[in-house]
């Protein structure tokens, strides 16, 4: 009881630190405001469900994140057909003049298989480490590894910076 | 990288609404409300304006029982109640009590029942409030109370539910079954000849189970055949599993959430066809 107490307060202060974290994260895969707020609200009900489940505080950061990746593909597939674009990203398209390099590049990343796309956000943008990559996405760290460097690869990134910061962590 | 970078900090500057923070708080906060949660308004009403005088002369009580009407809705009332209500922690404890039963023996055991396990409920809380308290703080709450299953000429389900949360929520419920005629207590061994009830019962939950999970992807629950591997399947019923005899005279066997099922499915209970049962069934009496 004590236990699965101390579990909960573990999950309850990671979502209230980490908020706009899991926030932006599932904004990136659903792209609009409203939808953003469903899949945090609704990851932490599933969270809150199946909590009893986690007998380890170390693993609730990579399991929430499973859990708003997840939540995030089922929310993007309910609402297929339609993506309310908002003012900021219109006045994106409108505005910039050196930005399109990187809008290719977001581009790009966006139409990286599923797989590869989350390993890139949960790399860089996340900054997670290999080894809580793999627990996200209930795979081994050597193919983590594999594909992170296979997606950059896809996306002609120069490696140096992404070689060096991976063996900070081997 | 420097492309990679500034993507990087543009997704640093994606705008975060206002409002996430008490969506989050409040995601965090809502306890799953259940079945058990609606409570019959109008009876509970109709139960407090009774409260204080049946609970302070049985007199009074006596004389509302002889009223035939109104003598039916004092069978159940709250008897007491427990609340604590402080920020992050809130209890609410009702103790529900049966008058009107001629059987005084039957009613008194009831009752003590009643009362010592809320009393107790309510005592743990206060020391797991303690605990929490000294340990940092935290969310902690229970919600207990009743609710009349079935209540017709013949008989009375009680339904009384538990809800812990912490974080989480769990529900726990009990039932008790009189016979009002009769005025004795039912318990489940006693509708059948012999125990082999359980398997009969069991095999036919595991079947409304899959069936229902195949009509819905979005039920699922802890069975076996499933195509699924199921670690720690429902294999049987408890010889005394929690049941009741809903208004249509049929057997509703009920489950705990977490006891055959994920969390979400919460409280769940099964109607048992009564020609599933009939071969073990004593009589027609109760169940028909």
């Amino acid at each position: 009881m004590f236990k699965k107490r101390k579990i909960e307060k573990a999950f309850i202060q990671f979502v209230t630190e980490n908020e706009a974290n899991l926030y932006r994260f599932a904004y990136n895969y659903v792209k609009n405001q409203q939808d953003a707020l469903d899949v945090v609200q609704e990851s932490i009900r599933k969270g809150l469900c199946s909590i009893h489940k986690i007998e380890d505080v170390s693993v609730i950061k990579s399991w929430m994140y499973r859990i708003v990746i997840n939540t995030s593909i089922d929310s993007i597939r309910k609402h297929k057909k339609v993506h309310p674009m908002e003012s900021e990203a219109i006045e994106h398209l409108l505005g910039g003049t050196d930005k399109y390099e990187n809008i290719d590049l977001k581009n790009a990343i966006e139409s990286l298989p599923h797989n590869y796309h989350a390993i890139i956000f949960l790399r860089f943008f996340e900054d997670l480490k290999i080894e809580e990559i793999a627990k996200v996405l209930e795979e081994n760290a050597n193919t983590i590894k594999t594909r992170l460097y296979r997606a950059l690869k896809l996306l002609r990134i120069e490696l140096e910076d992404g070689i060096q910061e991976d063996q900070r962590y081997e | 990288m420097n492309r990679m970078k500034q993507l990087i900090k543009e997704y640093q500057n994606i705008e975060i609404p206002e409002e996430l923070h008490t969506v989050v708080e409040q995601a965090l906060r809502q306890k799953k409300k259940r079945k058990p949660k609606k409570m019959y308004i109008g009876f509970a009403v109709a139960a407090i304006l009774f409260i204080s005088s049946v609970n302070t002369s049985s007199t009074i009580a006596h004389a509302f029982s002889d009223i035939p009407v109104l003598g039916k809705m004092v069978n159940l009332i709250t008897f007491r109640e427990y609340r604590v209500n402080e920020d992050t922690y809130n209890a609410n404890i009702k103790v529900p009590a049966v008058t009107n039963l001629d059987n005084k023996e039957l009613e008194k055991s009831l009752n003590e029942k009643y009362l010592q396990e809320n009393e107790k409920l309510y005592q743990e809380f206060l020391k797991d409030m303690e605990e929490v308290k000294k340990s940092g703080g935290g969310h902690l709450g229970i919600d207990s109370g009743y609710e009349i299953k079935t209540d017709n000429e013949q008989l009375l389900s009680i339904a009384r539910y538990n809800v812990n949360t912490v974080g989480s929520s769990s529900t726990t419920m009990k039932f008790d079954t009189i016979d009002k005629k009769n005025q004795i207590l039912i318990n489940l061994p006693s509708l059948f000849e012999d125990e082999d009830y359980v398997d009969v019962i069991s095999e036919n939950i595991k079947e409304q189970m899959r069936a229902q999970m195949k009509a819905n992807p979005e039920v699922s629950y802890w069975v076996s055949g499933i195509g699924e591997e199921v670690f720690d399947s429902f294999e049987k019923i408890g010889k005394e599993q929690n049941f009741y005899i809903n208004n249509q005279g049929k057997l509703v066997i009920s489950f705990d959430k977490y006891e055959v099922s994920p969390g979400f499915m919460g409280v769940v209970e099964f109607i048992i066809p009564t020609d599933v049962i009939q071969d073990q069934l004593v009589s027609n009496e109760y169940i028909k």
